[in-house]
């Protein structure tokens, strides 16, 4: 009887405290990934078959778990153009258009693979709850399932390197465990301050065959904005803050 | 990195292989680095900015000869089938900014030759003086649109702009020279965004002379809040210029692939001039509302709907558009009978000052369906585009395809087909078809 209670009692602790470790280590990764609020630049590279290649460039602030705006500073079809993220609102602003209009996560500002998530990303914490962690060899593996059905993938796996707890690899599935795209973390570097973090992140889907995403980081540094940069208002002005 | 290079050491092996691998390994780092690169020069900040695009738009249209406005727009002229148009645009941008401060200019100058000969215009559609003393503060005074409203294709509580045109929503507009403000809070909570936009719009003789009285001040004012993950807006116009005027929007996403929005505006004493069939003018004063209800959805295949229902109710009735076109016909009647063109010249007169807004009847349906990388193949973009006349069943279809592969450029062929009955909205437009070619180069 003794042995049954202890294994109760055990099992009633090892449970929360399995599920605090995969939290924590999301919580770790994602402070890895970024300061929790930042400004940083970032280049979206689409690549085609047959090698050609579109380019934009975007200058990103974010704040708290979740708000992050992004501005277009190139090509110059693009300049201006402002994408803004509150939770689960999204919005697009296009100077030609002059007011911002609302978007959904799976739609895509810049064509390619990356859609608008993945553009305007917030912390995994934030959105992802981890179901499982798995440790293989130098790496680990965490089961994530997305917190509501408004998050754009309902399942991750995330592969990250043990020793300091960054991402290698991401499959993005849904609901029923289909493949969307799978994302590469490559090229660490040290941005400064402490900072150390994959530098690239390469993304292809079997969705579109053969094409690729990369997504390379610079001048990534921690940063406070106030809350009312994060609003349709801002939107126009998002240049003033670079 | 796939690295796709046929070597082929057939013919001359040992001394090329050395050669061969050199130059896999510079052409393989040379191609990382190209695609990795990320010059950061690129993203200094100048005070200046400079851009814009040039386009040019030959049209082709197909005339309807019996329709009623290609009879009172080209009575006394003899056409054949199709008349080409050519269209070019140069748009330009240029911005200056120091601390808090920022001038910015939009122009647009148009060309076009078609068979009423060649004309240009420049129009400076922005030109505003910004000053921004904190996140939370901008306080604007120039030629500036304000592009008020959630609707896709209408607005009708765009109070403080010129009205938009459904078949080209996305296009720049002409502003009205204003001085505005705006002060945004941000709350935790279910209301997270709080932002209050006051207006004035003073109207006199040479300035914003086209809208609405003039020698008049007149304020306006929105009230934006992001409320339970919607986005909402309480707008007014009052003043001696125009009738006042207030209304609302809202905008919602309720799935990751679903938005929906609307508007309603009432405008009071509102007063609509009409014409019957016999001629005579008549004038009625109301209390007009007018609504739109949307939504917008892409489906797992990458197709966007945009879906959009108008009540407009400044519109004419089915029976005042059609005594409209009846008063035309009969006004063509006369002429060929009499040679006078009198009558004519009064339709011509009652269409530019009641008849030509875009869609001026009263309900309307709007449909667009585009198909984002049909097939796989990145930067094609195919869509169908349907504007109704839900009175009469009169309706616009304008099959396009974009493409915009190549950096800075935009291409895009459109056709247009128009039906609709006798004295239907869009079976009396002077034409029964319409291609067109648009090249736009940013810079």
């Amino acid at each position: 009887m003794k042995h049954i209670v202890a294994f109760l009692v055990i099992l009633l602790f090892a449970a929360p405290v399995f599920a605090l470790d995969g939290t924590e280590l999301l919580n770790q990764l994602d402070r890895n990934l970024n300061p929790e609020s930042y400004e940083s630049y970032r280049k979206l590279i689409n690549i085609e078959p047959d090698g050609r290649k579109k380019e934009f460039t975007l200058f990103t602030v974010k704040k708290g778990v979740d708000k992050v705006a992004s501005l277009f500073i190139a090509p110059a079809s693009e300049k201006g153009r402002s994408t803004l993220r509150l939770g689960d609102n999204m919005w697009l602003y296009i100077p030609n258009v002059g007011k911002p209009i609302r978007i959904t996560s799976l739609q895509s500002v810049v064509g390619g693979v990356f859609n608008n998530a993945d553009i305007l990303q917030l912390d995994y914490a934030a959105e992802y709850n981890v179901e499982k962690v798995e440790e293989q060899g130098s790496e680990y593996l965490l089961h994530l399932k997305a917190k509501t059905k408004t998050v754009a993938y309902d399942r991750i796996r995330l592969r990250a390197e043990r020793e300091r707890t960054l991402p290698t690899k991401i499959e993005c599935l849904t609901e029923a465990g289909m493949l969307i795209k799978t994302l590469y973390f490559k090229d660490v570097k040290d941005f400064g301050n402490g900072l150390i973090r994959p530098a690239v992140i390469e993304t292809d889907s079997p969705l579109y065959k053969n094409y690729k995403s990369i997504m390379i980081l610079a001048k990534i540094k921690a940063r406070n904005f106030k809350d009312e940069v994060f609003t349709l208002t801002f939107m126009p002005n998002l240049e003033s803050l670079r | 990195m796939a690295f796709n290079m046929d070597i082929r050491p057939k013919y001359h092996c040992l001394p090329s292989l050395p050669l061969a691998v050199l130059a896999v390994v510079f052409l393989s780092s040379v191609l990382h680095a190209e695609e990795y690169a990320f010059d950061l020069s690129e993203v200094e900040k100048k005070p200046y900015h400079f851009g814009g695009y040039a386009e040019l738009r030959p049209v082709l249209y197909g005339l309807d000869k019996d329709a009623a406005l290609y009879q009172l727009r080209f009575y006394g002229r003899e056409e054949g089938h199709t008349l080409p148009e050519y269209n070019a645009a140069l748009q330009l941008e240029g911005g200056i900014e120091k601390d808090i401060t920022k001038l910015f200019v939009r122009t647009n100058t148009a060309y076009q030759n078609s068979y009423l000969g060649t004309t240009s215009k420049t129009t400076v559609y922005d030109a505003f003086l910004s000053v921004k003393p904190a996140p939370a503060i901008t306080i604007d005074a120039g030629k500036k649109a304000l592009k008020w409203g959630k609707g896709y294709a209408w607005n009708p509580v765009a109070f403080v702009d010129r009205p938009k045109n459904p078949d080209e929503p996305d296009l720049n507009l002409e502003g009205f020279v204003v001085a505005s403000a705006d002060y945004i809070k941000s709350f935790n909570g279910p209301l997270k965004t709080l932002s209050v936009t006051p207006v004035l719009i003073p109207v006199s003789d040479h300035m914003n002379d086209e809208f609405g009285a003039a020698d008049h001040l007149n304020t306006a004012g929105k009230v934006y809040l992001l409320l339970y993950d919607t986005d909402i807006d309480f707008l007014f116009l009052t003043g001696a210029s125009k009738q006042s005027r207030y209304g609302m929007d809202l905008s919602r996403n309720i799935t990751t692939n679903i938005e929906v929005h609307g508007e309603y505006a009432r405008i009071d004493d509102f007063m609509r001039s009409y014409i019957t069939a016999d001629g005579s003018t008549h004038q009625t004063v109301y209390d007009a509302s007018s609504w739109l209800l949307g939504l917008r959805y892409l489906t797992e295949k990458d197709t966007t709907y945009i879906l959009e229902y108008y009540r407009n109710g400044t519109g004419f009735t089915e029976q005042e558009i059609g005594d409209y076109f009846t008063f035309i016909h009969n006004s063509y009647d006369s002429y060929l009978t009499t040679g006078n063109d009198a009558l004519l010249r009064k339709a011509a007169t009652v269409t530019e000052k009641s008849y030509s807004r875009s869609n001026a009847g009263r309900e309307y349906l709007y449909v667009r369906i585009s198909q984002k990388d049909p097939f796989g193949i990145l930067y094609w973009t195919p869509a169908l585009t349907a504007i109704m006349n839900a009175e009469d069943g009169s309706y616009s279809l304008s099959p396009e395809i974009s493409y915009t592969g190549i950096t800075n450029l935009e291409l895009r062929l459109k056709g247009t087909l128009l039906a609709g009955d006798w004295l239907s909205e869009f079976g009396e437009k002077p034409y029964d078809y319409r291609v067109e070619l648009r090249a736009r180069y940013y810079f």
